[in-house]
Parts: C-alpha cells; structure tokens; sequence
C-alpha cells in the first residue's frame, strides 16, 4: 500500500502539497493509515490500482473512513488533533478529487461525509459541500462532444436551451439544466467520456485477480461483496439502467404520496446521457438555511421513509440516499434524485431479509438473525463478537421498538450509530454481501434525518409499507 | 492608331486564360489528394506509391512531382487542410485557454476522422520524432504549423511570450500521444481519446508560465 500512497503523494498538484500541510509525519501517517485501509490487501498491478480504490471507496469503505476519522475524533478530543485530522481529509479529499477517473469516488466519498454534519469539524464539511456542488472539470467544448457523441447533434440544435454551466456533480459526470423544445424544463446528466470502458476493464482484471484468491477464514463472503460491489459500478455507469430504475421508481408514488421521482425522456438519453424532468426546488442546506419549522422537517422526514421502504419492499433499495438526492419542492412535495445506485434484491436475499426482519418485531433474538445471515457459530460464541453485533443492530432496531414518532435529530442517537458501526468493525463483524449497500443506505438516510432533525414514527410507516407489499403480493 | 478594345480584349483573355490554369491546377492537385487518400485507405501507407497515387488520379507520374514532392507531403496537405479548418473554428470565441486548446485540436482530428486508419502509419514515418532528423521531412512543416498556431493561441490568451522552447516541446509530446492514441482508439467516437485529450491539456496549462512569472519585482510594491 506504501507504493500507492506514494504515487498518489507524486501525483499531487503543488498547492495542495504545501509543506504545512503534508510534511507533518504525524499527518503523512494518519493519511497513509487511511490508505492502509482503503485497500484490503495490496495490489500489484498498476493499472488495477485506480480501481481498487474507485471500487473500495464507493462501498463499505466510506463507511469504513468514516469510522476511522470518527475514532480519531472521539479518542482524542484535543483541539490540535482535531484540526489536524480536518485539515487531512481535506488533502485527502482533494487530492483524489484531483486524479482523473476517482473523481467519481471522491464525489461520492464527499455526499457520504456531507450526510454527517455536527460531527464532522466545519472545515471539512464546507470541503465537501463544494464537492457536492463544485462541477467536475468537463468543460463545454468537451460535453458538447460527448451529447454529439450519444445523441447525434450539438446540444444547441437539440434543445430549446442549453445552461453551459453544469448545477451538480454526479457521480462520474456533471449534471446541467436545459430546456426542451416542446418547452420542459429537464435535467442532462452527461457522463465524462471514457469512464464505462475504462472501469469495465479495470473491473475484469480485478475480478480475475481476486475470485480465485483466498484470503480470509470467510471468503465466500467477501466474494460475494466483490461481485456486489461489481454488480454496483456496472450500473452506475449505465444511465440505461438508470433510466429503468427511474421509471420503476416512478411508478410506485401516486399523487396522494407527495413523492416524486422525475420522468425519463428516453429520446434524449443513451448509456452516457440522462435527460428527465427538472424537479424545482431547493436541496436540504436551502431547505434548512430558510428554517423551516418541526413539522415541515418531520412531513418531509416521512417522506423520505415512506419513499426508502417503498422502494425496499419492492426490491428495488435506493442505496445512495444523500442530501443531494432529494429536492424539497414548495408544494411539500418530495422530489428524489439519481437512481444509479439501486439494489435490486433477489429472491434468496428477499427470503434472508424476510426472516431476518423478525427481530425487529422482537419474534428472533438476535443469535438466531446472526444464524439466518449465515455467521459462523465460532463468531455468535464470541462474546465480544456478540456484544459487539448486539449494539450495532439495536441502533437499528430501537426506533422500530419505539411507539410514536421516533428523534432522529437527536445527536446522542446518530452518534451511538457511528460508534456501533466501528465498534462491529473493529470485531469484523460480518453480513451477508447485500448487507454492504442495504447499510450504507440505511446509514445514509438516518444521516439525512439527523441532518433533518425530523421526528418519523418509523414503526408505523413500516407496518403501512409492509402491509402494502403483502397486499401487492397477493394480487 | 492602336484599336483599345483589342488591346483589353487580349489584356481579358489572358486573364481568363491565366485564370482556368489556376483553377486546373487546383482541381489536380485535389484530384491527387483525393486519389491519394482512397488508396492510403484502400492499400495502407506502405503499399501505396506515387506512381500508383498518379494512375489513379489519372496523370504521369512526373506530373504528380510537380504538386507534391512525396506521399508524406500529400499527407501533410491533408493535415494542413485540417488545421485551417481547426484555426477556423476557435476564432471569435470566447473560451478558456483549455477549451480553445481543446477545440482546435479535436476539430483538427475530427477532420481527419476518415483517413485515421492510414494516418496511424503515416505518422509513423512523418511526425515521429525519432525520424525527423534523419532527412528533410514533410513532417518538418507540419510540426512548424501547428506549432505556431498554438503559439498564437497561448499569447492571445496572454501567456507571456516568447514561449520557452521546451514548453512548445511538451505540448508537441503531448500531441503527438493523444495524435497517436486518435489514430489507433477503438473506443465508439474516439471517446477514450477525448478523455486523454482533456486530461493531457490539464497538465499542459500546469506547466504554462504564468503572466507575472517574469515580473517579480512588480510584486515588491
């Protein structure tokens, strides 16, 4: 991993290299421990290198940095430490933000820290709100290519209007507003050129390197999250996959919802071109910025629960829930973005999650939803393990065993969340792979809500959603 | 008494007839650019001769001598023709240093798009840089043309002149790879070289001497 730090340290531009900064040993360790963790084990190859990252960061290894900043935070409360952290994740952050394909990963990286706010020192936190809203570097005469590339004509000749100017970062291009010329106002996701190629590539070099290897007592485990992991980027880079995500999606709100999730305008989308309906409105740093008082917060708090278990229960698991995913339009009305990352649950993984769900209506305990995960015995006779299992998912559980409207602006609960998710980690506490995104979704709304400060009776809105399902089931 | 209306009338022929030469030759030697490039298409560039380049546009081989010296410099035609086409698109715009740089170049290719699979080969033996000291090269004006045509760009763009020389060699290394990965890319629309391309201009700016760079006393005020 030394190598990789290196070539990365080589790779840094001079400003962000400046010798306060980087000649810290103190900071030149932490960020190489960082590193140390972004990688399972090292890999040789250079051109995998890249990969390995882009793929370890856009997965369970958000959380896993998210973890091990937190640890730095909460074991040394000292002003000096703490400055010193913000001030390499920063480098951290723009220094990845600066390496060509990552800077899809480091985008990511930075919705998945911008969802923690309060916790994270305000520094880092206005770094990354400029990864939410700072547009990648794909200038026009580029993008202009690109749309001629995909959709056969200069941006100007296709639509009505065309902003120049990109309004967000997607994940691995930028996002601007036009208009159609039958008068829509819609929303062009244009993806950087080369990337699909590129990572599909990268993907089968990694595949072919790690399948056959055997690294851990629980490999056919983290082969399992490998190929989830494989599964995931294929579909990020496929805006024709999104689309059909968006379009079922769609089609589970209702008027009556108050949810929204914008139409597809499949003749102005490719694999590499997402054009839908512009949703009006503000994101959530507008929304809070104008105050809005506890039952605005909690309406639109239900909505997005209400949205994530729709979706959960018809299989197809929003996984990326950030704050720049969600529009709040005038109207009450909740608008949901970006469906490049959906999990779409098999059958098998349904049934699992079926039974395992019991315990939140306290049927299980929890060595028996360890067993339906499939975690070896070895590991439930741990007690450590076990403990460590227990916090985790009562984190989880205890706004479904709370009747009414549960706090989850309450900062000692989030809290607890993130120090549970260390705490199974640094046990190795284990699940089955579809386990990874189904967490970093759940993490990420419950980040939002906090965020939010809403007030959810999270228990009913399951039943309701629950109920819907069985009902949809029998028909 | 001289009759002026002969004297025009012989002045108008003359023109006339000075005038359809110009134009014949015009067309000729569009005609063996033309013959050229079907051929360099059709047989590669190695087995494509002058000899054969002269039959197909249907002249002697000593006549085609007199439009082009060699292959190499019908090629360096075809080049030419793209580059002015690629001067052309970026003026009277208002874009970035980068961008300028992008769309000159990637017009230029662009125009070239049809002849990419010789021009892999062409340039083997034309703009490799490894060869262009070893005889006088076509690839000589080429390189000299480009270049100052960039070079005009940056000093609009107030890049303070006169440019070193090793930063004309960068950007030409850098060129000459993205030319190079053009000609052979695989990817739908040459899409992987536009992100070679985008990222290689990037580090091209880096390396640009900045406006000030030279003034430091300016900064004591």
């Amino acid at each position: 991993m030394k190598t990789n730090l290196n070539d990365l340290f080589a790779g840094l531009p001079e400003e962000y290299s400046s010798p306060d900064v980087l000649d810290s040993d103190d900071a030149r360790e932490r960020l190489q421990a960082i590193f140390a963790d972004l990688a399972l084990k090292p890999v040789p190859v250079g051109s995998l290198k890249r990969l390995w990252t882009l793929g370890e960061l856009s997965t369970q290894v958000t959380l896993a940095y998210i973890a091990l900043w937190m640890r730095g935070w909460f074991a040394d409360a000292e002003t000096k430490q703490r400055s010193e952290m913000d001030t390499n994740l920063r480098v951290a952050l723009k220094m990845i933000h600066g390496l060509g394909y990552l800077r899809g990963a480091a985008t990511k990286l930075g919705q998945a820290f911008g969802s923690l706010p309060e916790i994270l020192p305000e520094q880092v936190l206005s770094t990354l709100d400029s990864l939410h809203a700072q547009a990648p570097p794909m200038h026009f005469s580029l993008l202009r290519e690109m749309v001629r590339n995909e959709l056969g004509r200069d941006p100007s000749e296709i639509f009505a209007d065309f902003d120049k100017q990109p309004f967000a970062a997607a994940s691995i291009g930028q996002v601007h507003r036009a208009t159609l010329k039958s008068g829509e106002d819609v929303a062009v996701k244009i993806q950087y050129p080369g990337i699909a190629r590129a990572m599909e590539a990268d993907l089968r070099n990694l595949m072919a390197l790690i399948l056959p290897m055997r690294l851990t007592r629980n490999w056919e485990n983290v082969k399992g999250s490998c190929l989830a992991v494989q599964d995931m980027l294929r579909q990020e880079v496929d805006y024709i996959r999104e689309a059909e995500n968006m379009r079922q999606a769609r089609a589970l709100f209702g008027p009556e919802d108050g949810i929204l999730v914008p139409r597809v305008y499949d003749e102005y989308s490719t694999a590499k071109v997402l054009t839908s309906e512009f949703l009006p409105g503000p994101g959530l740093k507008e929304f809070l910025a104008a105050n809005p008082d506890q039952s605005l917060r909690d309406e639109f708090g239900r909505k997005m629960l209400v949205a994530w278990y729709r979706l959960f229960y018809s299989d197809h698991s929003h996984s990326d829930p950030h704050s720049g995913n969600y529009v709040f339009l005038r109207d009450g009305r909740l608008g949901i973005l970006d469906f490049g990352c959906v999990q779409h649950l098999t059958a098998s993984e349904r049934e699992v999650l079926d039974r395992g769900e019991a315990i939140f209506d306290r049927k299980i305990t929890l060595e028996e939803l360890l067993r339906v995960f499939g975690i070896p015995e070895s590991d439930i006779a741990n007690p450590e393990y076990l403990a460590a299992s227990r916090r985790h998912n009562e984190w989880l559980a205890v706004p479904l065993w709370n009747e009414g409207p549960f706090d989850f602006g309450e900062e000692g609960f989030f809290r607890k969340g993130v120090e549970s998710l260390q705490e199974a980690m640094s046990k190795r506490v284990t699940a089955p792979p579809m386990y990874l995104y189904l967490l970093r979704s759940i993490f990420g709304w419950r980040a939002l809500g906090f965020r939010l400060r809403c007030r959810v009776d999270q228990n009913t809105i399951r039943r309701t959603e629950l109920a819907r399902r069985r009902n949809r089931l029998s028909h | 008494m001289v009759d002026t209306n002969w004297c025009l009338s012989l002045f108008y022929e003359r023109d006339h007839f000075m005038r359809i030469t110009a134009e014949a030759k015009v067309a000729t030697r569009e005609r063996i650019v033309k013959a050229a490039a079907k051929l360099f298409r059709k047989n590669g560039w190695e087995s494509t001769t002058t000899r054969g380049i002269a039959a197909a546009a249907g002249i002697a081989t000593g006549t085609l001598f007199n439009y082009f010296e060699s292959k190499e410099a019908i090629v360096a035609a075809l080049i030419a023709e793209a580059l002015e086409r690629a001067e052309q698109e970026i003026r009277n715009r208002d874009e970035s240093l980068e961008e300028e740089l992008f769309t000159f170049i990637w017009t230029e290719l662009a125009s070239l798009r049809a002849y990419r699979k010789f021009l892999a080969d062409a340039a083997e033996s034309i703009l490799s840089p490894l060869r262009r000291y070893a005889r006088e090269s076509a690839g000589d004006s080429i390189r000299a043309n480009h270049l100052e045509a960039v070079e005009q760009i940056l000093i609009s763009r107030g890049v303070p002149g006169p440019l070193p020389a090793v930063t004309m060699q960068l950007y030409w290394t850098l060129y000459l790879g993205v030319f190079a990965h053009w000609a052979t890319d695989d990817s739908a629309n040459q899409e992987d070289t536009l992100a070679l391309l985008d990222q290689s201009l990037k580090l091209f700016i880096t390396s640009l001497p900045r406006p000030g760079d030279q003034h430091h006393e300016d900064e004591s005020e």
